[in-house]
């Protein structure tokens, strides 16, 4: 009951899932590549905008999965507050599978809008890794910051009451999230105080996976973080932020 | 072989430790019967019934559904019960189609024999022609109706209706009526309705809880709370103290009950046409003077007054 519990609310949020919820959480990560990624490229390297691209797009892959939670978890707090979610709590499916079925929907939500970036990186001439288990290992690394952060997303949706609250939320984690992390710079020309904050930002293991693996730059250096710590801070986060959201959906429920 | 389909002994949900939403109800429905609780706004019906479909957890006290223990087996007593909720919980971002359809798939119905049930409540509720429209295009009424099809789509036993036709026109509620009717008679289910309407109580149940602040007040059928009144009630508004007044009015011979407030008595007595005229002179004889008189034929209405010495209105 509780696969098929997950199962049924997963497709519900799919069917519900409109192109506006899409697009509109979208838009922002692709002016980021386009005009921040091309202007920026014409400053730090002669040798192509792609070049530059493939080694910001993993920062902005992580913007986009932010956004994609953020849609996931406002889904939910719509939900919870009209009163929607007691249909669910009356039928006979384990209350756990209510909240893994949104942490699915939201997590897909979250890596649609990865790939969707991916894909435009490519457009604009990033170069990929020709090793094709190296993309499945990119997937995961934004898999595993994608559900960490739609735990931390339907943790707020459930928190707050207010959907104005919600996005103030998430906004006010979206920008910093970025600076304070390896997306637009190498994390070794930061100054010691910002390097802490970026080594303290998941954010950062997320980017230097997906740039490890994914992307071929040669102008630019790769992270000096080795692989395996990427993973198990992505693999720590993932359980911290499903944790947060457990936590918060059983304060949440009447 | 137990025929209650509920039983509940001094349930009681409280907030805080200290405020009463339920203060001790007991009740016993039979199965294939309605039962009304009918209550004004806040009374905590909407308490009771969310304890009773285990949304809620009671603070105390026990409860038997279909004989299954309600905090121990919840699950059970989920598979066979259907509830409908006083605000809408419906999602009209979805087709009514998806509406059933994922309602059912929640409750592991798939394939022809999800199919065949969703066909069914359609033609039910009469939905046939925009069972493919988007719910947010649907009126207030077929929103109602879509919700109460929606509980039924899995044959549950009981069915729980949480204010079934607040807020709805007089066409639509006439017809969640003669769906209430014709489950009980066809499918033989057990039927838990709240309601603050005294018509409603009146026409569809078999038995009546009135509840106030928590605690059911007085318990019976239509027909047994309503003769507890007498055949005729004659109202009289009076003004100065009542009490003496009431103490006399209860020694008439031809008085079957007697309750006043604010000013207000209620009088039952065995017919109205011969027993009016005595009645003034009486009042007039103690010095009362009367301000406002009106004769009814006895409804829960009534009864309610005599019970909580409030008008039960909308």
């Amino acid at each position: 009951m509780l696969a098929n519990g997950i199962y049924t609310l997963w497709k519900k949020h799919m069917i519900k899932m409109q192109s506006a919820e899409v697009s509109g959480f979208v838009i922002q990560p692709i002016l980021w590549l386009v005009l921040f990624g091309v202007g920026m490229a014409s400053l730090v390297t002669t040798s192509g905008t792609g070049e530059y691209i493939g080694f910001m797009a993993p920062g902005i892959i992580a913007l986009s999965a932010l956004g994609g939670a953020t849609a996931g978890g406002a889904v939910w707090q719509t939900e919870r507050l009209r009163g929607m979610v007691r249909e669910y709590l009356v039928a006979p499916i384990p209350k756990l599978s209510i909240l893994g079925g949104n942490v699915a929907s939201t997590v897909t939500k979250g890596l649609i809008q990865g790939i969707i970036i991916f894909v435009v990186s490519l457009l604009m001439g990033a170069t990929l890794s020709n090793n094709p288990i190296n993309l499945i290992g990119g997937l995961a690394a934004a898999l595993l910051f994608t559900i960490g952060f739609s735990g931390i997303a339907l943790a707020f949706a459930s928190l707050t009451d207010s959907p104005g609250g919600f996005h103030t939320m998430i906004l006010l984690l979206n920008l910093p999230l970025l600076f304070a992390s390896n997306a637009l710079y190498p994390i070794k020309i930061l100054p010691t105080w910002l390097q802490i904050v970026a080594y303290a930002n998941p954010t950062t293991y997320a980017i230097s996976g997906i740039r490890d693996l994914v992307y071929k730059t040669s102008t630019f250096p790769g992270s000096d973080i080795a692989l395996w710590i990427d993973f198990v801070v992505l693999f720590a986060f993932a359980i911290l932020g499903l944790l947060f959201s457990q936590y918060a959906f059983k304060k949440s429920l009447p | 072989m137990n025929t209650l389909a509920i039983e509940t002994k001094d349930l009681k949900k409280t907030y805080d430790g200290k405020i009463y939403a339920v203060d001790g109800i007991d009740l016993q429905v039979e199965k294939n019967t309605v039962l009304a609780l009918l209550g004004p706004n806040g009374a905590g019906k909407t308490t009771t019934i969310s304890m009773l479909v285990t949304l809620i957890t009671p603070s105390s006290g026990q409860a038997k559904i279909l004989g299954y223990d309600l905090t121990k087996d919840s699950k059970n007593i989920r598979k066979k019960i259907g509830v409908t909720f006083q605000e809408m919980a419906i999602d009209d971002q979805l087709t009514g189609q998806q509406v059933l359809e994922i309602h059912g798939k929640l409750y592991g119905m798939k394939g022809s024999e999800l199919k065949s049930a969703v066909d069914e409540i359609f033609d039910l509720i009469e939905l046939q022609e925009v069972r493919n429209k988007k719910v947010k295009s649907y009126s207030g009424g077929m929103k109602r109706r879509l919700e109460l099809g929606r509980a039924l789509l899995t044959k549950p036993e009981i069915l729980f209706l949480d204010e079934p036709t607040l807020g709805v026109d007089v066409q639509t509620r006439a017809k969640i009526w003669d769906y209430i009717i014709k489950l009980k008679k066809e499918y033989g289910m057990t039927i838990i309705l709240t309601t603050h309407y005294m018509d409603e109580a009146q026409s569809l149940a078999d038995k009546v809880e009135i509840i106030d602040h928590g605690k059911i007040i007085t318990q019976g059928t239509v027909e047994e709370l309503i003769e507890s009144l007498g055949s005729d009630i004659i109202k009289l508004e009076i003004s100065g103290d009542s009490a003496s007044l009431v103490k006399k009015l209860k020694a008439l011979d031809f008085v079957d009950q007697v309750t006043s407030h604010d000013g207000w008595i209620q009088v039952g007595v065995d017919n109205s046409d011969t027993r009016v005229v005595p009645l003034i002179q009486s009042v007039i004889q103690q010095g009362y003077s009367i301000s406002n008189l009106n004769i009814k034929k006895p409804s829960l209405g009534e009864v309610f007054f005599k019970y909580t010495g409030r008008e039960l209105r909308e």
